[in-house]
């Protein structure tokens, strides 16, 4: 008898139940792995995929945070370049692409990154929905993490400004995750309190307290991390990690991420931008209708377009 | 006016309506502006953005806000500093930001840029965090109330390289950084994360002059939970729930405590006397040998390790902030013990509470690896005796 049949009797007589909050990270550079860390240490989920191309790296960083486990509560961290290794997973997040080199806009990386996409999301819808081939991916399941983060930096910065911790100061930056993001000025607040009400220049010009100084800030943000370490990982690890929190534990709360607004706020086109979605187990399954100032309305209406303007140009 | 954070930028125009600065550089107004928080980095252009019109911006956080009590702030009560922002000391910051374990993190580095973005990153996620002050400066001044510092400066192995290869260079780095910590954290506990660990905890200890229960080196926590893991892995059971340590060297001359092994109590050496041993069947030594080589296999496949080292160190973290007293694998003083008479560290079962290594667990170690200690030691001490002023 072995040490493992002398220790332990084996008494289940079914087979093993599967995992039940699985999640897939798809991609293991920067971004992927700060979302993966964040998913880990917040103890999300009971199975954690990694898939990538590189495939020494990807079995490096598998074996990393396995090593890691005695600290964590997620049994099985698997990897493969082959999606097999993604099945039954509740959430895929996918990280995977060319990200801005120091300077260039998120637009440029548009075609490159649609290349790699063709690839990607037939063998992930192939493996999530392979009871259904027939069946188009319902859009409520599709959610980009959009302004999540640029809505986090906006609070964040608020609160250095109002010394006050984040989670207590309200904002929401909608529309393009981006250079054209939406600041909804009327309502930001704080405990109720509608700053807008207490400064009516804030977010114009002849603003005394430059307020639309930081949304220029938030802007920014991404470009000058990039610039000073090279990439940006972990607010935006955290960021994915809070969504996947949602949706796995079927909060329902409200987040400001990327859907299919048309038809919503004056957008005729056909594309993603970020309102504030309300995110369950289901996936995005509400949307909450912002009562926006005119030139807000028209600027989410020139961000679709200008987002229109570059998805008609791809080639699918 | 005096300013102890030395690296505090103040816009000159606020200076006149300054009544007096306090010594964690928060300054408080009496007469009509409510108290405001500089960075503690020179002003780059967002910090301008935000501080240039302070004196203005005053007028939205005067309406809605009323302080009540305005003196000086209090000095963080739980800070953590982890010095070195690589891979690493930016795992570790990120395992002990998202444990929630501190109420204020300084990092420190000498690449600037590096420092910054990595700062800024995270401050990026403080909506996500527990932690309101996140702080980064290559003075040491920002360092300044720590109760732990972890040190994770300094270079790294190559592929294919030892730990010992590294041991001159990471002094000669050790030598600037430590007694820094010190002068501004003088009642601090260091955990020292650099490789060769355990030489380098000696020459931190022998460099700060502190004591000895208060320099820690990682040592072989992190053995142990691979170990663990592995061991875990071949039962199908949960890592935690197999016991097992792992001791002496963090490195090739490791020791596995085959006599302690259990789970639920059940030894098993008890189960299979020959464990560990080069007869055993079931060739359990080889899950030993893994332990040893996972740092090289990881390094080989992504270039470094960071995951696992980041969680361990966060693990050692809470103990020592939480005041646990909880038994972790740690590199120690162990001059006088298991006949040793070199002034070495190795790692052996440490009690850790808020005030470092509270004592040390006797394990009952069969000869062969009381001797394998000594050789550990030995191969230590040879190695120390030749450190250039230390």
């Amino acid at each position: 008898m072995s040490t493992k049949e002398k220790l332990i009797s084996h008494v289940m007589k079914e087979e093993p139940v599967g995992s039940r909050n699985k999640v897939t990270v798809v991609g293991v550079g920067m971004v992927g792995m700060a979302s993966a860390v964040s998913i880990l240490l917040k103890d999300l989920c009971d199975e954690l995929a990694l898939v990538d191309v590189m495939e020494d790296k990807l079995k490096g960083e598998a074996m990393d945070l396995q090593h890691g486990s005695l600290f964590l509560k997620t049994h099985r961290i698997v990897a493969d370049k082959d999606y097999s290794v993604t099945a039954n997973s509740k959430v895929v997040v996918v990280t995977a692409g060319a990200r801005q080199q120091e300077g260039e806009s998120r637009l440029n990386l548009v075609q490159r990154n649609v290349n790699i996409f063709k690839f990607i999301i037939p063998n992930i819808v192939k493996i999530i929905f392979k009871s259904c081939p027939l069946c188009g991916f319902p859009r409520h399941r599709v959610i980009g993490s959009g302004t999540n983060l640029d809505s986090a930096r906006f609070r964040h910065l608020m609160g250095e400004k109002l010394h006050l911790h984040p989670s207590s100061c309200h904002g929401w930056i909608i529309g393009e995750h981006g250079d054209s993001s939406v600041p909804v000025w009327s309502g930001v607040n704080v405990a109720g309190v509608c700053l807008q009400g207490l400064n009516p220049k804030m977010g114009a010009e002849g603003d005394a307290e430059n307020w639309k100084a930081v949304h220029k800030l938030v802007v920014d943000g991404a470009y000058e991390v990039i610039k000073l370490k090279g990439y940006t990982s972990w607010a935006i690890g955290m960021s994915v990690a809070d969504l996947v929190e949602s949706i796995l534990k079927n909060l329902h709360k409200v987040h400001p991420v990327s859907t299919l607004v048309q038809g919503m706020h004056g957008v005729k086109d056909e594309v993603f931008l970020s309102v504030p979605c309300v995110l369950g187990n289901s996936g995005l399954t509400d949307v909450i209708q912002m009562t926006l100032k005119a030139d807000e309305e028209k600027q989410l209406v020139k961000s679709a377009e200008t987002l229109w303007g570059v998805q008609k140009e791809l080639t699918l | 006016m005096k300013f102890e954070h030395a690296a505090c930028f103040l816009d000159a125009g606020l200076l006149s309506s300054v009544v007096s600065v306090c010594n964690v550089c928060h300054l408080y107004t009496v007469n009509m502006f409510p108290y405001q928080k500089h960075s503690s980095l020179p002003p780059s252009p967002s910090s301008s953005i935000l501080h240039s019109s302070a004196l203005k911006m005053a007028s939205i956080l005067q309406k809605l806000i009323t302080p009540l009590f305005s003196g000086p702030p209090e000095p963080p009560r739980n800070k953590v500093t982890v010095v070195g922002v690589g891979q690493v000391g930016m795992a570790c910051a990120v395992s002990i930001l998202l444990r929630e374990l501190v109420d204020e993190l300084a990092l420190v580095d000498v690449m600037e840029d590096k420092l910054k973005g990595e700062m800024m990153d995270l401050q990026h996620g403080s909506l996500f965090l527990k932690t309101p002050k996140i702080v980064a400066d290559k003075d040491y001044s920002v360092t300044a109330n720590s109760r732990i510092v972890v040190v994770t400066a300094g270079v790294r192995q190559q592929e294919g390289e030892s730990r010992l290869n590294l041991v001159q260079r990471n002094v000669n780095i050790f030598k600037h950084i430590i007694p820094q910590i010190v002068r501004y954290s003088p009642e601090c506990i260091i955990i020292v994360v650099s490789n060769p660990v355990d030489v380098l905890t000696y020459v931190t200890w022998k460099l700060s002059g502190l004591p000895k229960h208060r320099v820690i080196g990682s040592g072989t926590n992190l053995d142990s939970a691979r170990f663990r893991f592995l061991m875990a892995d071949k039962l199908g059971i949960h890592a935690s729930s197999f016991n097992g340590w792992i001791l002496g060297e963090h490195g090739d001359t490791s020791v596995p405590v085959w006599s302690g092994t259990n789970v639920a109590g059940v030894n098993l050496q008890t189960l299979n006397p020959d464990i560990g041993t080069d007869s055993d069947e079931e060739n359990w030594k080889e899950t030993h040998k893994m332990v040893v080589d996972s740092a090289y296999e990881v390094i080989k496949l992504k270039g470094y390790t960071n995951w696992a080292i980041g969680l361990s160190v966060a693990d050692l973290t809470e103990s020592l902030i939480r005041n646990m007293n909880r038994i972790h694998p740690v590199s120690t003083m162990v001059q006088g013990m298991y006949g040793i008479s070199d002034e070495v560290y190795l790692s052996l079962p440490c009690v850790l509470n808020n005030g470092g290594v509270a004592s040390v667990v006797n394990m009952t170690l069969t000869e062969e690896e009381v001797a394998q200690l000594q050789a550990s030691a030995s191969t230590l001490w040879d190695i120390q005796r030749d450190l250039q002023d230390v």
